[in-house]
């Protein structure tokens, strides 16, 4: 019943019929055929492209990896101060598709982190900014700012922590190079360039101790095709510990910059002098703790060409034979100048003013190579501590007359010769020892001889000294007392405290170790005592004369308050660089010192390169800045007074405690009065250099009870030693003054 | 006897519940591997972009749940009951088409296709309403219209109907490709009900000569100069040609499709979802299918989908009347499309525009409406009358 009824009621409504069914089975083949096509059409993707596609794919893949810098070590001085250190900075990188990256159709991140940048990046150039992330939506690197300290980055951080919608903006690592003493010793830490590599002294030298190894975060694909992520931690480079105490530095820079802002400007425009070097040493072990030379420069800001106003330009140039050289060209840089300048004259200034004089210029010593002299004749024996020599005032010798500056002394023993700097005693001595002996003693004092100071760009001297087979009498008499041979700075210091030491001649060095960044000692470099260069007896004779040049000689003036030292003057005179000829006005002054006089600890060597003065053969230019370093030195080194204070030093030392206590409190007025010394005369009437005759050769007023020279105007104490020979002496043909 | 009637009213009963399981469990895999999918495919933009890696699969998940509910409440209402909404459905789905341009539209991925339904926080794409609503009125019209379809009138009838939604479809939420699918549906739904083969081999003879001829036009005459449509049949043709810009999408899923080779790279292996392939928890699902199940995993789904249609082959074949088989028919016609129009894009058979997968293609509206047609396609199959004997 029921299902005829359901029958019936089929009938009424419409069925899907037959034809339908039929058209739905052929409408089922054709989406199975679609199918099957489909599926042919994957197959023969993956037959055809299966390896060129995994290939691409992989290609694809970010394994680029990232490096993580390493930190270059620090330069410490012989107290732990930072001398050079590496600060993190930062580059601020903009990922623009990041940025632009759309969520729900609206770019979120946007104007967010645009805003975000304006707000903490006050010296960001926006426009720019805000057109490469609209114009490059893709670019995933841009550097908008590059060196940014975190102080500088900080709020930006912390913002980008407060607001998520901050994004497409991160901070590449990155070390710079910072000196937090800016100029203090700049020529013996040297400096580094951009790519981390050092240029000039400490930062050249030991470079590649100081640099570590970049570390990377990489990624790869492991066996199972799986991107893995790994991370190679840098290593940081090692520390290098200089034996130069920031302290000493700084009283020498002090003394130094003293003297070359009382001379500025003075006679001729430009510096103080054109060059002053300051060494001191530590003669017991070689260890330097202290080079400075002026003019200097700042380390942190290694190109600023204003620098270089009051130096003489230098300028390259092709000699006759072919070579390029470098001569100064007479003009005295200032601003004018550097407009005009080109790049690369810039840049060859620059580098010129970057050389370290202490190591790298030669000139002529002078008379502080009288002591050597002395020294090698005592050791070998022609001499002996009780021989006497005559001075009339001039020796001639292979048709010179080579004069002394004092003129006719009288009989001289070795110890006046000495205090009174006697070229004909030093002529006569050197006489009996003889060329090859002269020439054996010059390269046992490492004359000529690179020293191997661990310092970047110590200068070859080994043309600059004469070899036995072509020295001349001449060139031995003017050799003795120091003209006719170049050494430099070092040299002649590490040569000198072999001297006064006991004749251990130590190699000078400015590091004594290096440790790693965790502390951890790497290596400590010890004292070399390279060779004995005079016996303990010649020593201490050498001690007694030079302590006599302080006590009554030439170097009175050197002479701190409470204190005795040796020492021994120099002026020398200089050669032009385009005559070759001695040049009338134009000395190196010197004074190498040590102290305590009985027991040395310290040797001080201080050059004065062509003073800005009237005269400039006036050995007091240097022996003032030793006597001020001295002063200050040798308390802090807790080396005691030994000498009675008079009044007036009394006097002076409380001032200069005052100055010193009182620099960091007010700027003090400075009333400096130069006092002529002897200008008054005994009787306390018209000074009595007054009635001196004037010299017509030299201009000098002339004691003719003493010989010594005074200034004709002034009346200064000409107190130079000169060891004059005329401009138109001999010249060695290798020397040239820089 | 009364055994024996015993027996027999419990065979009718089982009759009257006839239910095809196979259906169920075809569409259940095809979600529960959709899920995996969408999860595998997804979790590292998810993880970048929202930091959670099953942001999409938990959307896709409650989408689902609310359409299984669906699926389950209209496949327990007889399916005659909607006849008397096909005429109301046709219009209002209709009109939700412009609403999109009203405030209530949502923007999304550069289009405003997207309905924001007050309250819930849940957005619908009208095309979808759309597609369910012409698959409703066209079954009640071929039953309505019964021989009449062969008749001009009538075939005219048919083929106009679903025009004016794909018109809006196409303008008002610039949607080509559905607005294909649309007519698509129709197309082989007027198909089926009509008895001629001709007109079909001829209108799609000629289709076909149309669209050569618009593919050469293009690439002749026009270049990339003629707007994107033309710009990607461009592009379609040679992918590596704008291998940075346009066809980087298809070019990566093809690499993905390539690199998988036949037995893929393995489950959550993929490389190319590592935000190189755009979309591959959408549209190009199918090539992160490819790349780490291999050949083997992309004929398996498409395995899936033939069984799927042939269930409903069956259905709407023992359907008990026209009006309940062209409503199967009209979810078949759907489905197909939209799987092989999907497959041929993802292997760049065809220009690329965008056609989920589905079932398994991230997309919550898709998903709760192709439910809602299973469960229609259910309530028709409940309607299947077993042969009393047996």
């Amino acid at each position: 019943m029921s299902s005829q009824n359901r029958n019936t009621g089929e009938r009424k409504v419409k069925k899907f019929t037959q034809k339908m069914q039929k058209k739905l089975v052929v409408l089922f083949i054709l989406i199975l055929l679609a199918f099957a096509g489909l599926s042919i059409v994957l197959i023969s993707l993956v037959k055809n492209n299966k390896v060129d596609y995994q290939k691409q794919i992989l290609s694809q893949q970010q394994y680029d990896s990232t490096v993580i810098p390493y930190r270059r070590g620090d330069i410490v001085d012989a107290k732990g101060i930072k001398l050079a250190t590496s600060e993190k900075v930062y580059n601020l990188i903009v990922d623009a598709k990041i940025m632009n990256t759309e969520v729900k159709g609206e770019k979120p991140y946007l104007e967010t982190t645009l805003d975000a940048l304006t707000r903490n990046f006050p010296m960001l150039d926006m426009v720019a900014v805000r057109k490469h992330v609209t114009t490059n939506t893709n670019a995933p690197y841009y550097v908008a700012a590059k060196r940014l300290t975190y102080d500088q980055i900080s709020s930006f951080k912390s913002a980008q922590l407060d607001d998520s919608n901050i994004k497409g903006i991160w901070f590449e690592e990155e070390y710079k190079r910072v000196y937090p003493n800016g100029s203090l010793a700049a020529d013996a830490i040297g400096f580094t360039t951009t790519d981390g590599q050092g240029s000039y002294g400490l930062e050249e030298f030991y470079n590649d101790i100081l640099n570590g190894t970049n570390g990377r975060e990489y990624g790869y694909l492991n066996e199972d095709l799986n991107l893995e992520r790994t991370v190679k931690p840098a290593v940081d480079g090692y520390t290098v510990h200089s034996t130069i105490d920031s302290n000493i530095q700084m009283i020498a820079e002090k003394y130094i910059a003293k003297f070359m802002e009382e001379h500025k400007d003075l006679v001729r425009a430009g510096n103080g002098a054109e060059n002053v070097g300051c060494i001191v040493m530590d003669v017991n072990n070689g260890e330097i703790l202290a080079m400075a030379s002026a003019p200097g420069y700042d380390l942190n800001d290694t190109r600023n060409a204003q620098a270089l106003i009051g130096s003489k330009m230098v300028e390259q140039v092709t000699n006759a034979n072919g070579y390029y050289e470098i001569k100064k060209n007479g003009q005295v840089i200032n601003q004018d100048i550097i407009d005009s300048m080109d790049n690369d004259q810039l840049l060859l200034n620059l580098n010129y003013l970057w050389k370290n004089f202490c190591i790298t210029n030669t000139y002529e010593p002078g008379s502080v190579a009288k002591p050597f002299t002395v020294a090698a004749a005592l050791e070998k024996g022609t001499i002996t501590p009780a021989s006497t020599f005559e001075c009339n005032g001039s020796l001639e010798i292979g048709g010179f007359k080579i004069k002394c500056h004092n003129g006719n002394e009288g009989t001289m023993t070795l110890e006046s010769g000495v205090a009174k700097s006697c070229n004909v005693t030093m002529m006569k001595i050197a006489q009996t020892l003889g060329v090859d002996n002269f020439c054996e003693y010059q390269s046992i004092f490492n004359f000529g001889l690179k020293t191997n100071v661990d310092l970047a760009g110590e200068a070859r001297t080994n043309s600059l000294i004469y070899n036995p087979n072509v020295m001349g009498p001449t060139d031995l008499a003017t050799n003795s007392f120091g003209q006719n041979f170049n050494i430099t700075m070092i040299q002649g210091v590490a040569g000198f405290a072999s001297l006064i030491n006991g004749g251990y001649y130590y190699e000078p060095h400015i590091v004594n170790k290096i440790t790693n960044s965790n502390g951890a000692t790497i290596k400590n470099i010890e004292p070399r005592v390279l060779k004995q260069t005079v016996s303990e007896n010649t020593s201490e004779l050498i001690r007694q004369y030079c302590t006599a040049v302080v006590q009554y000689g030439t170097g009175k003036t050197a002479r701190p308050a409470g204190y005795m030292i040796g020492g021994k003057t120099g002026t020398a005179e200089t050669i032009d660089q385009n005559t070759h000829k001695r040049s009338p006005n134009e000395y190196v002054v010197s004074f190498m010192g040590f102290a305590p006089a009985d027991d040395p600890q310290i040797a001080v060597y201080v050059v004065v390169d062509r003073a800005n003065a009237v005269r400039q053969d006036d050995a007091k230019f240097a022996t003032r800045i030793v006597r001020g370093v001295l002063t200050e030195t040798l308390p802090y080194l807790q080396i005691f007074m030994t000498e009675e204070l008079t009044e007036k030093e009394m006097k002076e030392l409380e001032e200069l405690k005052l100055e010193i206590t009182s620099q960091y409190k007010a700027p003090k007025e400075e009333t400096e009065v130069v006092e002529p010394i002897y200008t008054v005369g005994e009787d306390g009437g018209k000074p009595t250099w007054l009635t001196f005759p004037i010299d017509p050769n030299t201009g000098y007023r002339v004691d003719p009870a003493t010989g010594y020279k005074y200034d004709a105007q002034a009346g200064f104490l000409i107190e130079g030693d000169m060891s004059s020979i005329g401009i138109e002496e001999p010249v060695n043909k290798n020397l040239e003054s820089e | 006897m009364a055994e024996r009637e015993a027996v027999r009213k419990r065979n009718k009963r089982k009759s009257d519940s006839y239910f095809d399981y196979s259906l169920l469990f075809v569409v259940l895999f095809l979600l529960v591997f959709g899920f995996i999918m969408i999860y595998s495919a997804s979790s590292y933009n998810a993880f970048q972009d929202y930091g959670d890696p099953a942001y999409y699969m938990k959307k896709q998940l409650l989408a689902a749940l609310i359409g299984l509910v669906l699926m389950v409440v209209v496949s327990k209402i007889p399916y005659h009951f909607f006849e008397r909404f096909a005429l109301a459905g046709f219009i209002f789905s209709l009109l939700l088409i412009p609403v999109v341009k009203t405030p209530l539209g949502v923007n999304s991925h550069g289009a405003t296709r997207w309905i924001k339904i007050p309250g819930i926080g849940l957005n619908l794409q009208p095309a979808e309403i759309a597609k369910l609503c012409m698959i409703l009125f066209l079954a009640v019209l071929v039953s309505k219209l019964g021989r009449n379809v062969d008749t001009f009138k009538g075939f005219a009838i048919m083929v106009c109907a679903p025009l004016l939604h794909c018109a809006f479809i196409y303008l008002f939420t610039k949607n080509l490709s559905s607005a294909i699918i649309v007519f698509g549906i129709s197309f082989l739904m007027l198909f089926v009900a009509s008895s001629s083969y001709k007109v079909f081999f001829a209108l799609g003879g000629g289709g076909i000569a149309a669209v050569t001829a618009l593919v050469l036009y293009i690439v002749n005459k026009v270049g990339t100069d003629g707007g994107f449509r033309s710009e990607r049949i461009i592009v379609w043709l040679n992918p590596e040609s704008q291998a940075q810009d346009k066809g980087f999408q298809t070019l990566q899923a093809l690499y993905a499709i390539g690199s998988g080779g036949t037995w893929g790279k393995g489950l959550g292996q993929s490389m190319q979802k590592l935000s190189f392939l755009p979309e591959s928890q959408n549209d190009m699902i199918f090539s992160i299918i490819c790349e780490e199940l291999g050949l083997f995993g992309g004929i398996c789904v498409i395995s899936m989908f033939i069984m799927l249609l042939w269930r409903m082959l069956v259905i709407a074949n023992n359907a008990p009347d026209l009006y309940g088989a062209m409503l199967v028919v009209g979810v078949m016609g759907h489905i197909a499309i939209q799987a092989v129009l999907n497959i041929a894009v993802v292997t760049n058979t065809i220009p690329n525009t965008g056609i989920s997968l589905p079932f398994i293609s991230y997309g919550g509206s898709s998903v709760m409406f192709l439910l809602i047609e299973i469960g229609l396609v259910m309530s028709v199959s409940r309607g299947i009358r077993l042969a009393d004997t047996q």
